[in-house]
């Protein structure tokens, strides 16, 4: 993890002294900072009172907080313990600001969901377009994916164990990330022998992204987000011997 | 408790044991309670609405549950026991280890055609159910992987094959029928069956061999009658 939002004192009480739920959640692709980037540390946390920033700078500021705050009170709390005096508590915000950017805690919830989507998304597919050829892609998709989980548990828990508890809006995108999945594995099809082809089923892809995922949520949800990273072998070769047979997929799955 | 429910007469006469006519209470709730799930989502039921289609009263449900969550488990647990006492009775006669995958997911396909809201319960709601209900979901799959493991004694490279495999291959049955029971295609389900065959023996067998047993080219296929 690079950038210097990792260090941005949100909270003073909160799970952030690993930067973990701070680092990915204060960047919300759904409502960028107008211009600037980066905001100044000092002001990741405003004072209360005036303070001359533009008030769109102040609002996108007091969003952003909100949403790493209800990130730090799930992982505190579950999604369901959690309300919303816990988040304005974390997010340093006071009740009716919360009113002013959400309707309810499940609205928060599916905006942190949504960010974190979109980071995750955004790893897997660059790791994915940086390989060259499509088993090595595969393979560098899946390490991203995991590396992203095993460096922030909270968000792993969010966004693979609390999101199924947190409504039925949440489940439905839950739903929609998985199967955002199916194309990078239908990629694999292209090129493939007449009878290879064969052996593939109109739901082969959702059937590997689901056998996928759920190695994934079973060990985020026993919190050992830490055995995440060495599912990486097992995992290729489980997505790849569709396509390549189990010899050359373990071939790919076993090197270094 | 027992003296207030005297004071709503009870239909008909009891010569039937007490245990039969509590089990078929039990019974009834659970199905109430899986509709209920089925029509409106785990969160949004009530006690009130189990009440209301099982046509029981308040003091009843709360003689044989404490709670909503206890009814869903135990709901849990009634409709994955049955599914896994068809599959085992389906499977355990078969000698060949890929005709009783084929059997045993031909027994499991049946049980999630003709019970679709107790399946919807028990493979898409009780991941939204709170923990002990995952666990349980987890638990449940343990069986179909000590029944994919045998696979590894006759396949050729049974030695090399990678040791979370099983639960892989569980995983991605469960997540088709997951897409299936929460989709308009929720009827079609039997229908998955050569293709969930191919996509379990495959690891073990080859594609070849996989999709020969799968499309049912061999004479043990399993009577499919029954999933109406």
């Amino acid at each position: 993890m690079t950038g210097d939002t990792k260090n941005w004192p949100v909270s003073q009480n909160g799970l952030n002294a690993s930067g973990s739920v701070s680092s990915v959640l204060l960047r919300d692709p759904a409502n960028p900072p107008a211009d600037s980037p980066e905001y100044p540390p000092e002001l990741a946390r405003l004072p209360p009172g005036r303070h001359g920033l533009p008030r769109e700078f102040v609002a996108h500021n007091q969003r952003e907080r909100l949403i790493a705050g209800l990130a730090e009170a799930v992982a505190e709390n579950g999604y369901a313990g959690t309300t919303i005096a816990h988040i304005t508590r974390h997010a340093a915000v006071s009740r009716r600001t919360f009113y002013e950017h959400f309707n309810s805690k499940d609205e928060c919830f599916t905006a942190a969901y949504d960010t974190v989507m979109t980071q995750l998304r955004e790893q897997v597919g660059e790791a994915f377009d940086q390989e060259d050829e499509w088993p090595e892609a595969v393979r560098a998709g899946i390490a991203a994916m995991l590396e992203f989980l095993a460096t922030e548990p909270h968000l792993a828990r969010l966004s693979m164990v609390e999101a199924l508890v947190a409504g039925p809006v949440v489940v439905e995108r839950y739903d929609e990330a998985i199967q955002s999945l199916v194309p990078y594995f239908q990629a694999g099809r292209e090129g493939r022998p007449a009878e290879v082809l064969a052996g593939l089923s109109p739901t082969t892809e959702e059937a590997l992204v689901g056998g996928m995922v759920s190695l994934i949520s079973r060990r985020v949800f026993a919190d050992r987000t830490e055995e995440l990273e060495s599912l990486l072998p097992d995992l290729v070769e489980f997505t790849l011997t569709p396509y390549l047979g189990s010899a050359e997929a373990a071939k790919v799955a076993r090197q270094s | 408790m027992a003296a207030r429910s005297t004071t709503r007469p009870l239909p008909g006469r009891h010569e039937l044991p007490r245990e039969f006519i509590a089990q078929h209470q039990r019974v009834r709730i659970i199905s109430a309670l899986a509709e209920e799930i089925a029509e409106k989502g785990y969160r949004a039921v009530t006690v009130a609405h189990i009440v209301k289609r099982a046509r029981i009263a308040r003091n009843t449900f709360y003689e044989n549950f404490g709670c909503k969550e206890e009814c869903f488990l135990a709901a849990q647990d009634y409709a994955m026991s049955a599914a896994l006492e068809r599959v085992v009775s389906a499977a355990g006669e078969i000698d060949e280890w890929p005709q009783r995958v084929h059997a045993g997911l031909t027994a499991f396909l049946t049980y999630v055609t003709e019970e679709p809201a107790l399946a919807r319960t028990c493979m898409v709601e009780s991941l939204s159910a709170g923990p002990a209900s995952v666990r349980y979901y987890e638990e449940s799959q343990q069986a179909f992987v000590s029944l994919f493991q045998l696979g590894r004694d006759v396949s050729p490279h049974g030695g090399d094959l990678p040791e979370t495999l099983e639960e892989a291959l569980i995983g991605g049955v469960f997540w088709i029928l997951y897409q299936r029971l929460t989709g308009p295609e929720a009827d079609k389900i039997g229908e998955l069956l050569p293709e969930l065959t191919e996509f379990i023996l495959t690891p073990y067998l080859g594609a070849d061999e996989a999709n020969e047993i799968a499309t049912g080219s061999t004479d043990t296929a399993p009577d499919q009658g029954g999933g109406g």
